[in-house]
Formats: C-alpha cells, structure tokens, sequence
C-alpha cells in the first residue's frame, strides 16, 4: 500500500482542521474495519489519516434519556450490550449483533458503520470491472453482472450497489438524526438524509461537507422502540450481510396499530423508509395476512435484475414476519 | 500386544497448537528475509505485450522485479497427472501468456510487505486479449470425451451390460440433471513460501501436503540436484488437496532468493488463492436410474461433464465411485472433460465423490418416492457384496450396518414419508433425508525408520504430512500399543524430506499408507530388541531393554506397500512421485463407506434452511485415533453442510475469475449455521487391504452430506434441488 501521513488530534477541533486541512485524500480512521479493507482493496489510497481515536467525548453512550445519545466513536458491540436499548430498542440493539462478527463489532464505530461501503464486488474489486463509484465515468458492471445482492429500490443507471449496513436501517425507522460538526460548526442531519441515491454520481455516497465529522447519533425515546424488531435474512445464520432485512416496530392502542415503522436493508442503494406500506397500518389490526399486505405494499416498485428478482416475494415475506415479531413486543 | 479397539487419546499436538508453539512453513522468517508481492493478469486470456516498471522500480525498498523477460533459465512446471510434480502444467511468469485472469504475471520482491504490495500496484500492464471461455457453460468451452483425451492414465468409460436397453424397458426410472459450481478449499493457512539459499543448497518453508513433489518439482525447475533442496513441512494449516503438488510461487520465490542472495518469503493472499490454485470444478451430471417392481435397480446411465483447462486434463473420476454405489443390473458412464480458460481444477475433498454422491444419491431418493419405497429400504435392498465393474469381493463393505446403526440412532422410524408431512411447533417446516458415500481405499508404498533411545527417546520417520487430520496423534497411538510405551514419548519426523521420502498425502491415502509401515518399524525394532537377547520380561518397553542390554540407542527401517505393489513403487516415492494403489487391488475391491441422515427446518416464509441435527456413521476400518477421527468426521460433515447450502465460486463469465474471492463473500458455514452432529464408527479392521485394518475416512465423512441434506429439504418442501448451494431463492 502507498505511504501516508498519519496524525492522531488531541481535540475535535484539531480533528475538523486537520481533516479539512487535508483536503480530497484525506481519510478519517476510527474502527478501521472498512477503512483497512479497502486499502487492502487498493479502492481506498489515501495520502493523509487522521485517527480520530483520542477523542474520548466522541465514545460515550447515555441511553437514560429522553434521547438515545451516542459518540460516533461508541463501538458497536459496547452499544448492543447496552441494556435500555434491548429492552426498549430491541431493533436498534439487534441491528447491531446480527452485523459482521464479534472481533469487528469490538473495533468498529457507530459513525464509521452509518458510512460503511458497499460490498459490489465490481466496485471492491478494482481492475477489469467498471463502476462508476469507484472510478466515476467508467461505468457499471453490476447491472448486466451478477446483481443477486444488487438494489432493488434507490438505484440508477450508473449504480445499483448496495448500502451494506444494518444500524442505519433501523436509526432511519426511528427518526434518528446525526450531528456533524465541521469548519463551519455544527449542524443535524436526519440519518435518512444523510446516504445520497447514486443518481449520475454515485461516487457522492452522503451530504457530508468537506472536513464534517460525525460526532453523534441522536434517537427519541420515542415509545414505539419497544415493539420492534430487526429481522435479518442473510445466507448464513451469522457474519453475513443482508439478503433482505426489514427494522419494523409498532405501537398498538386497543389492538389497532397507531404507529408504525418500517425501514429495508440489503435492498436499497441507501437505508430504505418503506413510508406508504406503514401508513397503510394505520388504523388495523395486525395479522398475518395485513402484515403480508405490508410486505407487497414496501416491495411493490422493485426494480428487479436478473438475480435479485426472488427478493420481492422473499422481502415481502420478511416484513411480515418482521412486523408480526415486533407486534408481539409491543 | 493387544489388539481391539484403539484407546482415545488426546491431540499429541494440542497444547503446541493453542500456544502457537506449531512453526507452520511461512512463520519462519530467516535472517535478512524479504517479501514477495505478485502483480496478477486483470484480462481472461491473451498476451503481455508490455510492462512497464518504471513507477514501480523507483517505490523505496523494491529488490527485485521478476517477470518472464527474466525467468529463461527456468523449466516449466509439469503436472502430476502427467507424471510431473505440479497442480498444473502451466507455469505464469515464465512466459509472456495468460491463460486466465488472476494468475501472476509478475513479482515484486521488496525489503517489506508493504513496499512490495504498493510497486506491485503500480506496474502497468498492456496486453493482447484473446476470447476466453470462463466456464463450464461457455460457448467457448471444449469438450472432450474423456475416453479420448491423451493422458498418462487413460480412464475409459465404464460399460457392465446393456444399461441402455434395460433403461428403456424399465417400469420405474428417474432421470435428472445435477450441477455443482466451482469451489474453492481455503485451508485457514495460506498458500506460501519462504525459500534460503546456503551455497548451492535450497532450503524450503512450505505448508504442503507433498514434501517430496515440492523438493524433486524444484530441482527440476530450477536445474539443481534435487539433494540440494530440502522441504520442511512438519505441520500444514490444513490443505484439502490444494496444497497436494507444486504451487506457481515456488520456483519463483526460490528463484528471486537467488536473485537476490537472501531469503525471500511470498505468501499468496486470500484473493489470489481463488484466482491462481486448484479447485472443485464444477460438474454437470445426468443421471438416468432404472428399478423393477421390487426396487431393485437394474440400470443406471451416468453422464458426466466436468471442468478442466485448456492446458490440462484434470481427469474425471465420477463414474468410477458411482458404479461402486449400488449393485445395479447394469451401469454405463460417459464422461466429458469440459476445457475451461482456468487453472487446472484438482482434487479438493472428496474431489469427484462428493459430486458424485450428490447424483446418485439424489436420483436414488427421487427413485425411492416416484416407487414408494423407504429411502433406507431402497438402498438397503440395493447394497452388493461383489462389484459389479470387476467382479472382485468387496475386502469390507459394512454400509448396510452404517444404515442400520444410523437409522437407529437418528429415530428414522419417526419420519413419515409424504413431504411436507412434518412440521414443528413454531410452523417450521421439518424434512428428515438420508444418503450413503463412498470413497477408494487407496494405499501406497512408505518408508519409515525409527529410533530409539535408553533415555525413552522414539523416533519415528514416515512418509506423510501432518495437516491437522491428526495423524501424528495416530501414529503416537499405534506405536505406543506396538512398543508399550506412552503415545507422548513418540516424537513423529513427518513432512520433511531430511527424514524418510515423503508421498503425497491425499486421497485418504494417508493413514493406509503410512501406518502399516510403522507397525512394520515397530515390530523390526522389536525383533532387533529381541536379538539383543536380554531376556527381558513380557512387556518390556525398548528403553527398557536397550538398559539391560546396555545399549544407547537402536535404529530400524522398513517398507511397506499396498497390495500388489513391490518394491518398484519405492522408486516412485524415491524421486518424489505419487504411487496410490487401490480402490481395485488384484483380488478385492476396497472403499470406505459413510450413511448420513440429516434433518432440516424450513421456514415457511423466508425458506430459510437451517440443519440443527446430523447423525453420520462410518465404516473407515480400524479407528486409529478416536479422538481424531471424530473431529475429522465432525470438520467433513460441516463441510458438507458447506457443500450443499453455501459454497459456490461466483464467475462473471465476461471477465472469468472469481467474483467472491474473498472469505466475507465465498461463505462457508459458521458455528450458527451448525447444530448437533452425532459421529458413529463401525471400528471393524478390514482383514485384507493392509496389516492395520486401516480404510480412509478424511475424504468419505464429507461424501453424501449434501445429498442427504437435499434430500431432507425435499421432504421438508416437496422441492427437489438439483443444484448446488441450495438458497433461499431456490425455495421461494
């Protein structure tokens, strides 16, 4: 791998300059766990990191609150563990088990998971393959390839890859939103605006500035968390990424549903809001056939290749169980 | 000397193990070594038409760049089914050819790793492309009737009766196609090597499970006396045949150390394992099964089309355990060798039987529903003492009893036959499925020499690779019973060509082999004990007798061969060469025999497939180390859950090579994808095939999981899968 100037920034302050100093080339190191791979890839060369690890403000979990508060650098298995957020997030504390493997989730960050990227071989693989998110222009080898992990919703000509994470899928069911603090201040992002479609420029993966960190993930309290799930199908039982997953949570008033939620993952070219299958909840009672109804209603504008067309019925199948799973919590 | 069933004892190599005390080949790091990179071919077939190396010559620390304007003085590789000492033929670098893409076209030899990565990358590659075909399905692929195909070793195909005729006539048959991708082994440790020159001397770190090809395939490529290399190898991290020749990085690594004058070390990533070794070619195989009113089958025709490459014939040796399944009326195969723009395919696990089984075993299970009968039953009834090919006896055929004993302890009779009979509480859907595999029972020839000591001191040195089968703990088991002294007294010299010659250990060859030489060691050692004439009590352990006699130490050697070999195989395994005997031996037939029953959960709407209990019993000959075997019977099981629901080598016939080259894509199976797995052994010493009683059960524990598990996804779901892995898509 190319040689790079390495600094570990004692203040966030001196992380913002530092990062938006550097400039393009520039990359933040937290976890580690995609940043590694991909230079291992050769798709990520960069010339400068800046190891944000000493920022001990960034690690802290406070689940007592009103809001869920988490540091971008809280680790993932440290925050599956956390207690209130089983009991009263199960969905946000499963999304977090049921991803990668143990030794990852002990390295990795919460804020470095929301950007985790896509695992498109085309796009990871470098040399012969076309993708235009690696190389912009190239164009895509995916969409005439094998696309059996390819996205379903979100996609374009350009880029149909796959946004490979499990948290923010359930984050964007629960309204979260993220802080990002850059060389002008700080603002919020909602999450479900934080991962852009690829669109013409799927290079582009977030609205991120140049030089923003995310300092932390903020999620209400909200009453709904407790009926909820995470419902992961992948292709074996553990250390695997999604086929198709589903982070559903509900609230029942007098066994009818007053709220619901709905988020996809592995299907989508970002974490994927299923918005009109959970209005259509509203106001039913939920059973296996209305839950199945769901499933068709969030499936229903696929866009289908030729490998990735059985996740229609599958996906509609995995919301049901999903929502039937999280109606049994609530 | 007592003979029965031998004691359990634990891992000799257990605590080396766990503690990091077991020096695998690329742990060594001799003084002043330095670090090899390969720069690979991103074009499916063609030319180098230039290389440019100017960015890369100038990155700080780069040695050496080795391409094929540099490697003249060396000789190709030849293959080992062609009498040579490689996995394939075609040697990358030392011509300006690619022959598929991934395989290395250069190395960069740098003072670290990570400076010879970076030049790596940046050596830019121009070339001529050619059309390539990728896989067995494309239009540019050739196939070649197997009959046909020049090789050392012509294999024709098999013809007992008129298997045509009594298809057709027959009242019950089943014909089905079955296809299997491409796999790829992934032993934990990686392929790799650290060669150091002293003088003229080569000396070799390599995990391997073929010491001696490695020493006489190098002195042959590199033009040296092949009493110049030595190739130490004492433990493999696991090898299931990819490591069973010569790899492409050898000679190199050897030549940039000479290049160079310092040691060089080159290990092989992840990615480039998939892309420049062997593999499971992938197959596609038509089996047509033909049963009379009874059930008993009176016609099988068996086609088989199976991958090789351009450069080699990988030859196919389906039809040859498939004919051995049953006793059928008749047989007759066909098989085609497919060519490929690949590496040579090669004997990973169970290479041609696990495909086979899947066939058969599949096909036998749709005879059973489509005739009404019991899946145990049929092939109960259909079980032979004589082979049909050759008409020899079988020297032990104890699968029936595998049947019966598993039957028994998997509650078989607690199945109801109809699919989709059987559901669990929570509405899973449960299918029970059963299927036998066989494999050769293969021997060689193998020579062993022991040593040893007043001090307690034994010494043994057989030819055969420790792989982490656990044959050392094996060995330390049969000498301690042979010489009375404690299995941690035995130190075993293996997989090291400064001791005994070292044959490849493959094919379930290796304890048939080397354990008959070193009973054969140990009773030599006894009889010169006994000529010492010390008088020493009954019993008496050779340190013992060695202080009565006042003697410091004894060595002994000896040989041993399969039946019907002399000593003429000796001079097979004196330069490095294979010399197997078996399955057919002048008067029987030998194979080791496995029946598995599997049952799944299906769950009704994702169709997830999970496999929470398996029972398999075995009937391997002698058990010579219970412990071991177990555990190797446990590893092959989960291979086959592996085999049958996860692994597949994904190709992109546009660009060939292997899309999921990597252990987070190419899934096997994790500790959540296995359940209860119940190991049972018939422990019967077969009488004919050698002195120990000894069969081979490291590749048989894995033959017939897969259809076992098929066929219990189609009870559980009515659905036959006729393709491997079997996913959720398969049963949505």
């Amino acid at each position: 791998m190319q040689s790079f100037s390495y600094a570990r920034p004692a203040s966030l302050d001196s992380a913002i300059a530092t990062f938006a100093e550097g400039g393009e080339g520039t990359r933040l190191l937290a976890g580690g766990t995609t940043l590694y791979d991909l230079m291992k890839l050769d798709v990520e060369r960069p010339e400068r990191i800046v190891d944000i690890n000493g920022l001990a403000e960034l690690s802290t979990i406070d689940t007592s609150g009103d809001e869920l508060v988490f540091g971008a650098l809280a680790r993932m298995s440290d925050v599956a563990a956390d207690p209130r957020l089983a009991d009263e997030f199960p969905a946000l504390s499963e999304a977090l088990w049921k991803a990668a493997s143990q030794q990852l989730r002990n390295m990795a960050s919460l804020g470095g998971n929301l950007l985790q990227q896509t695992r498109c071989a085309y796009f990871r693989h470098g040399e012969p393959f076309a993708c235009n998110k690696r190389s912009p222009g190239s164009g895509c080898s995916a969409i005439e390839g094998l696309n059996r992990g390819h996205a379903l919703f979100g996609g374009s000509d350009a880029c149909i890859a796959t946004y490979p994470g499990d948290f923010a899928v359930a984050l964007i069911a629960f309204d979260a939103e993220v802080d990002v603090a850059g060389p002008d201040g700080e603002r919020t992002i909602p999450v479900s605006d934080l991962h852009r479609q690829p669109g013409d420029n799927p290079e582009a993966e977030t609205v991120l500035m140049p030089g923003e960190i995310i300092i932390r993930i903020r999620v209400p309290a909200d009453a709904v968390g407790r009926g909820s799930t995470y419902h992961k199908i992948r292709d074996r039982e553990s250390y695997a990424f999604a086929v198709v997953s589903a982070a559903a949570a509900v609230r029942l008033e007098a066994g009818v549903v007053a709220d619901a939620r709905l988020a996809l993952g592995g299907v989508a070219t970002v974490p994927w809001r299923a918005r009109e299958a959970e209005h259509s909840l509203i106001g039913t009672a939920l059973t296996a056939e209305t839950a199945r109804a769901v499933g068709e209603i969030a499936f229903a504008d696929a866009v289908t290749r030729e490998h990735n067309a059985f996740k229609v019925e599958l996906g509609a199948n995995v919301v049901r169980d999903a929502l039937l799973i999280a109606s049994g919590r609530a | 000397m007592p003979t029965g069933p031998y004691a359990e004892i634990p891992r000799v190599d257990a605590y080396e193990k766990v503690r990091g005390r077991a020096i695998y080949g690329t742990d060594n790091n001799p003084s002043g070594v330095a670090y090899g990179a390969f720069v690979t071919a991103t074009i499916g077939r063609g030319r180098i038409t230039a290389m440019d190396l100017s960015e890369a010559q100038s990155i700080d620390g780069v040695r050496l760049i080795v391409n094929h304007e540099h490697t003249s003085d060396l000789q190709p590789a030849r293959f080992i089914m062609q009498h040579g000492f490689a996995f394939q033929s075609y040697s990358p670098v030392l011509t300006p050819n690619v022959a598929y893409r991934g395989q290395p076209v250069a190395l960069v030899v740098a003072d670290t790793l990570e400076s010879a990565i970076e030049a790596a990358s940046r050596i830019r590659v121009s070339y001529e492309e050619h059309p390539f075909a990728a896989t067995l399905d494309s239009e540019r692929a050739e196939p070649v009737p197997q009959a046909e195909a020049a090789t050392a070793w012509p294999i024709d195909d098999i013809v007992v009766g008129d298997a045509e005729t009594v298809y057709a006539d027959a009242a019950v048959k089943v014909d089905a196609t079955y296809t299997m991708p491409t796999q790829h082994q992934n032993p934990m440790e990686l392929i790799g090597t650290v060669a150091a020159w002293d003088g003229d001397h080569l000396t070799v770190y390599e995990g391997t499970q073929n010491a001696g090809a490695c020493k006489f395939g190098l002195a042959e490529q590199l033009g040296i006396p092949p009493e110049n290399v030595t190739v130490i190898s004492p433990y493999t991290g696991g090898g299931f045949g990819q490591k069973n020749t010569m790899q492409s990085q050898q000679v190199l690594t050897a030549f940039a150390a000479r290049e160079l004058g310092r040691p060089v070390k080159v290990v092989v990533p992840r990615r480039q394992t998939f892309h420049d070794s062997s593999f499971r070619p992938a197959t596609r195989q038509r089996v047509r099964l033909a049963a009379d009113s009874a059930g008993r089958f009176t016609a099988a025709l068996y086609d088989v089309d199976a991958q090789t490459s351009m450069h080699d014939f990988f030859q196919s040796e389906h039809a040859d355990t498939a004919a051995r399944h049953y006793g059928y009326g008749a047989f007759r195969s066909f098989t085609r060798l497919v060519r490929t723009d690949t590496p040579t395919p090669g004997y990973m696990r169970a290479p041609f039987e696990h495909a086979t089984a899947f066939a058969i075993e599949s096909a036998v299970d749709e005879l059973a529903y489509e005739h009404g009968m019991d899946p145990v039953q049929i092939r109960l009834l259909n079980d032979t003492d004589t082979d049909i090919v050759d008409g020899l006896p079988h020297s032990s055929r104890h699968v029936s009893e595998c049947l019966r004993r598993g039957a028994e302890l998997f509650g078989w009779d607690r199945r109801t036959p109809e699919p989709r009979s059987m559901v669990a509480q929570n509405g899973d859907l449960i299918g029970m499925g059963v299927a036998i595999g066989l494999y050769a029972g293969s021997g060689g020839p193998n020579r062993a020499s022991v040593r040893a000591t007043r001090d307690g001191i034994i010494e043994i040195s057989l030819g055969v690779h420790e792989m982490g089968q656990g044959i050392r703990t094996a060995i330390a088991n049969v000498v301690a019973r042979h010489l009375n002294v404690a299995p941690e007294s035995v130190t075993a010299i293996l997989g090291d060509t400064r001791g005994v010659p070292q044959m490849l250990t493959a094919g379930s060859w290796g304890s048939a082999s080397s354990i008959p030489a070193a009973e054969a060691v140990c009773e030599a050692l006894r009889e010169a004990l006994d000529a010492l004439g010390t008088n020493a009590p009954e019993g008496a352990s050779p340190a013992e007798i060695l202080a009565l006699a006042d003697h410091d130490e004894l060595s002994v050697e000896a040989a041993t061969f399969a039946p019907g070999q002399n000593r003429d195989a000796l001079g097979e395994i004196d330069t490095g060469h294979v010399a197997p005997s078996g399955p057919v031996y002048p008067d029987f037939i030998t194979y080791s025999y496995a029946a598995h029953f599997v049952e799944v959960r299906v769950e009704q709407t994702t169709r997830r497939i999970r496999v929470p209990r398996v029972v398999s019993v075995f009937d391997c000959g002698r058990v010579l180390s219970p412990r071991t075997a177990r555990s190797q019977a446990i590893g092959g099981v989960v291979w086959g859950v592996g085999g049958a629901l996860r692994e597949a080598g994904e190709v992109d016939p546009r660009y060939g090579g292997v899309l999921n080259a990597d252990m987070a894509e190419y899934l096997v199976p994790v500790n959540a994808d296995i359940g209860s797995i119940e190991v049972g052994f018939i422990d019967e010493p077969d009488p004919m095939v050698n002195r120990s009683g000894v069969k081979g059960l490291g590749e048989v524990v894995l033959v017939g999981v897969a259809p076992a598990i098929t066929n219990a996804i189609y009870h559980a779901t009515g659905v036959r899968a006729r393709h491997l892995p079997v996913r959720i898509e398969d049963l949505v």
